[in-house]
């Protein structure tokens, strides 16, 4: 297993627990739990099964949205445009079904190939015109939500969808698992083995270090980034479709703000805004904190605006957590990782 | 009188590595003072000191006789020490009256911009160096040679007295440089002290009054330009031995792997190269710095992709216009370039060796851990990469070792051909000859390997066979065992034997 020349002197392993324990996801669990113990002594039936499904079923729209924020924050991205998209989806739907007299579940795939082919239009100007993700997204997110307010003139809601489309966000399994879970662990799942057991996922995290570098390695770093901004746009579509079955309209602002949320949560999460670094799971226990603590709050009769400056605070404490923790912990180790690198420094 | 600048015993090391080892350097005013060397040989190091960018670990640096203490940029400046690159270091967005005004105004931040003032002065100091520049025009507006004059002009308005001139002519055309070296001999008529820093000899001759060598960091010795010719200097740049320390080659070149008919690529500046890599050899690179080598390593790997001529491998002509291709084809490429291209430093080693065969290694695109780490300890003991474990960070190696991790990631490939830029660059001398023996092995195992490399000895102990390229193409290939330095610098600088110019 080792190798006979290994240079122990230079690089400690530390021990699997101590890893653990130190870990910025235990912070996180140590905030949820917290959180869990605060909103037990002040609100009213918050740990009843029900109430985690209420919790749960909050969480969904937001956190498909999350679970693929991920991936592309990992490259080095981000995509601002996903609430709109969210959004202007929910009207096309929406339209597709009344207007054009689409059956809902033909509806439905339309949407997820449009959302699909939006997110195509962020992945075409980010890897053909090298542009900034950050500006294209701010601009898509403009345009697809000026688009969704012009499509019904600001006033136009679609309700009266059939039962059996509702029952996707309302519904329950079995008479007590919402409808809509099937549908979000499915989707981290999936995220999760893409991110963590695939070799996109490798790419990924290789193009948020160092995107010249995974070119210099033969990945196809333009594919890659532009397919990640792909499924961002196709996720948005089917987060705008629980959406809707879930409030029973379409309606021009939904989602709106979205965007931000789900940057939160996979901040929250561990992933590094710069790229690289990051995890799945840490994205769902950031989401977790978020939905408890909206969530909680609601059930404490406090009121929303509440809300933000919690989670405001929240994201700033964890993040200077995260890096007095690394502080803590690998002090020594990167004092070494340091000596080593200046040593190699060409010269002339 | 003294002299305007005398360096005194300055040596300087990075690390192990001893860049400069008891250099003493004197300029006078009014006086032209070539440096020569070849890569590497200490030049840069030898400017930064005097400009106060690095800070020398022993000797003297006087400036009118009178030992300075620790330069700093800022305090260099105020001695009246000023450089001046081949890439201009202006604001292109400012005009050119802001960027003379920035560098020479005492800033202060109530003082208002006198304007007028501020472009009559750059007026001034742009007819000083005889430039016909208008102070309101943007600079990216400016050629090149142009903002060298508007760099100059500045370095003068602070009253520059020791101007270092690096390789300012790299980028120049004919024309534009015989205006410079027209400069060049105004200045020097000025009372300025001028350090000139160029490959072409040629220029050398035309306005040095005192030529310094540098080699290996120390200085072989300073000449009148009077007494000495083209091939003397040549003698003095390399003038030393090959070591036996190169292990020897003992393949025999089989067929042609990698044909090039006349390949350029204009967006690279390289055109019309041609030549052929067979099984089995190492085809050494050889050439000064931006005569194209690596652009032309880049172009066979696909990052600028050829926009003429013909690549063939193995008979069949190829097109290559995505790294991607070019490891299809069998084409891996170690980049020049080792902690921005060559590694992913913040991946763990066995992350870094897979990274370019993700879709052969792991089919159906699933990692599959188990098996990368057998291959990564694989590469780790044949390579003897000293890592305590495949898991480690990149960064975290010896630079040596981070070349050992790159090399194993082409390897992994089992590529027909293997291009290597500077392999040995930043390399400490052990890991150097390790990495040596493993380019002979890959030989000697039928690859066919393309070395560039700046370093003569290298170039000239590894290689069956060297190519010289100078401003772009290939100029001339030599036998390796029968090539010398001599022949070889020649060949780089354009010079042939009988001391003309070459094509």
């Amino acid at each position: 297993m080792t190798n006979p020349i290994a240079n122990s002197a230079t690089f400690k392993t530390t021990p699997k627990w101590k890893k653990a324990f130190f870990s910025f996801e235990a912070l996180l669990v140590v905030v949820l739990v917290v959180e869990i113990i605060i909103f037990n002594s002040t609100g009213t039936n918050f740990t009843t099964r029900d109430n985690l499904f209420e919790i749960l079923r909050f969480s969904v729209v937001l956190g498909l949205l999350a679970l693929v924020m991920t991936p592309v924050i990992l490259t080095g991205g981000i995509d601002l445009s996903v609430g709109s998209l969210l959004g202007l989806s929910a009207i096309v739907f929406g339209k597709l079904w009344r207007d054009a007299g689409m059956d809902p579940w033909l509806a439905a795939i339309c949407t997820l190939v449009f959302g699909a082919v939006a997110g195509g239009l962020n992945a075409v100007l980010i890897t053909r015109l090298r542009l900034p993700p950050l500006i294209v997204t701010l601009g898509s997110f403009s345009l697809f939500r000026g688009l969704a307010e012009a499509l019904t003139r600001g006033v136009d809601n679609v309700t009266g969808f059939p039962e059996s489309f509702l029952f996707l966000g309302q519904g329950y399994l079995f008479g007590v698992i919402p409808a809509q879970l099937p549908i979000f662990i499915l989707v981290a799942v999936g995220v999760w083995l893409l991110v963590h057991q695939t070799t996109f996922g490798r790419s990924f995290r290789a193009i948020g270090f160092s995107p010249e570098g995974a070119r210099y390695a033969g990945i196809p770093v333009e594919r890659r980034v532009a397919f990640v901004y792909i499924l961002s746009g196709f996720m948005a579509a089917l987060a705008a479709l629980v959406y809707v079955a879930h409030y029973g309209q379409a309606k021009a602002d939904a989602g709106s703000g979205y965007e931000l949320l789900a940057i939160t949560a996979v901040v929250l999460g561990g992933t590094s805004i710069f790229g690289g670094i990051g995890s799945v799971h840490g994205t769902l226990l950031g989401l977790a904190v978020l939905a408890v603590l909206r969530r909680g709050l609601t059930l404490s009769d406090q009121p929303a605006e509440l809300g933000s400056i919690l989670t405001g605070g929240l994201l700033l404490a964890v993040l200077a957590g995260e890096v007095l923790l690394k502080k803590f912990s690998s002090r020594r180790a990167r004092v070494k990782t340091n000596a080593q690198v200046s040593q190699i420094t060409p010269t002339t | 009188m003294p002299p305007l600048l005398q360096l005194s015993g300055v040596t300087k090391s990075f690390g192990a590595v001893r860049a400069l080892k008891g250099v003493s350097f004197s300029l006078a005013a009014g006086e032209v003072h070539a440096l020569l060397g070849e890569n590497g040989a200490g030049k840069s190091t030898l400017i930064k000191v005097i400009t106060g960018a690095h800070q020398p670990d022993s000797g003297t640096i006087a400036v009118d006789g009178e030992t300075t203490g620790k330069l700093t940029p800022s305090t260099a400046r105020t001695r009246g020490i000023a450089a001046i690159y081949q890439q201009p270091a202006l604001f292109p967005d400012l005009t050119v009256a802001e960027n003379i005004g920035l560098g020479l105004e005492k800033p202060s931040p109530f003082r208002p911009v006198r304007w007028a003032e501020r472009r009559a002065h750059a007026r001034e100091l742009l007819q000083r160096v005889g430039a016909n520049i208008d102070p309101e025009t943007e600079v990216r507006n400016l050629s090149m040679p142009e903002q060298q004059l508007v760099e100059i002009a500045r370095s003068l308005g602070a009253g520059a007295r020791i101007l270092i001139m690096d390789e300012p002519t790299a980028s120049l055309t004919q024309k534009e440089v015989q205006l410079l070296l027209k400069l060049v001999r105004d200045l020097r008529e000025q009372g300025v002290g001028i350090i000139y820093i160029s490959h072409r000899l040629e220029e050398i001759f035309e306005v040095a009054d005192r030529v310094t060598v540098l080699r290996d960091g120390e200085s072989v010795g300073t000449k009148s330009a009077k007494e000495i010719d083209e091939p003397g200097l040549i003698r003095m740049m390399v003038g030393r031995e090959v070591s036996s320390i190169y292990p020897p080659s003992e393949s025999q070149p089989g067929k042609p792997v990698l044909r090039l008919e006349n390949v350029g690529c204009s967006s690279s500046g390289v055109r019309g190269v041609s030549f052929e890599v067979r099984a089995g050899e190492v085809f050494g690179l050889s050439g000064l710095v931006g005569a194209g080598r690596t652009e032309l390593a880049r172009i066979l790997f696909g990052i600028t992709p050829a926009d003429s001529g013909k690549i063939l491998l193995k008979g069949d002509s190829i097109e290559i216009h995505s790294p991607r291709q070019a490891v299809e084809s069998g084409i891996a490429y170690v980049p020049e370039d080792r902690r921005r291209h060559g590694v992913v430093l913040e991946m763990p080693i066995a992350s870094n060796i897979t990274m370019a065969i993700h879709p052969s290694f792991f089919p159906g695109s699933w990692l599959r851990f188990g098996k990368e780490r057998e291959l990564a300890e694989k590469y780790i003991s044949d390579l003897q990469i000293k890592t305590p474990s495949s898991e480690a960070p990149g960064g975290s190696l010896s630079g040596g070792n981070q070349q050992k991790v790159a090399l194993s990631r082409w390897l992994a490939t089992h590529p027909k051909v293997l291009i290597l830029d500077e392999p040995t660059q930043g390399v400490d001398v052990g890991a150097k000859s390790e990495i040596h023996k493993i380019i002979r092995k890959l030989a000697a195992e039928g690859l066919a390997v393309i070395m560039i490399s700046s370093d003569l000895p290298e170039v000239l102990g590894m290689s069956d066979r060297i190519g010289v390229m100078r401003g772009g193409t290939l100029t001339r290939i030599l036998d390796g065992p029968t090539a010398d330095a001599h022949s070889v610098m020649s060949a780089a600088l354009g010079q042939d034997e009988a001391g003309g110019i070459a094509a």
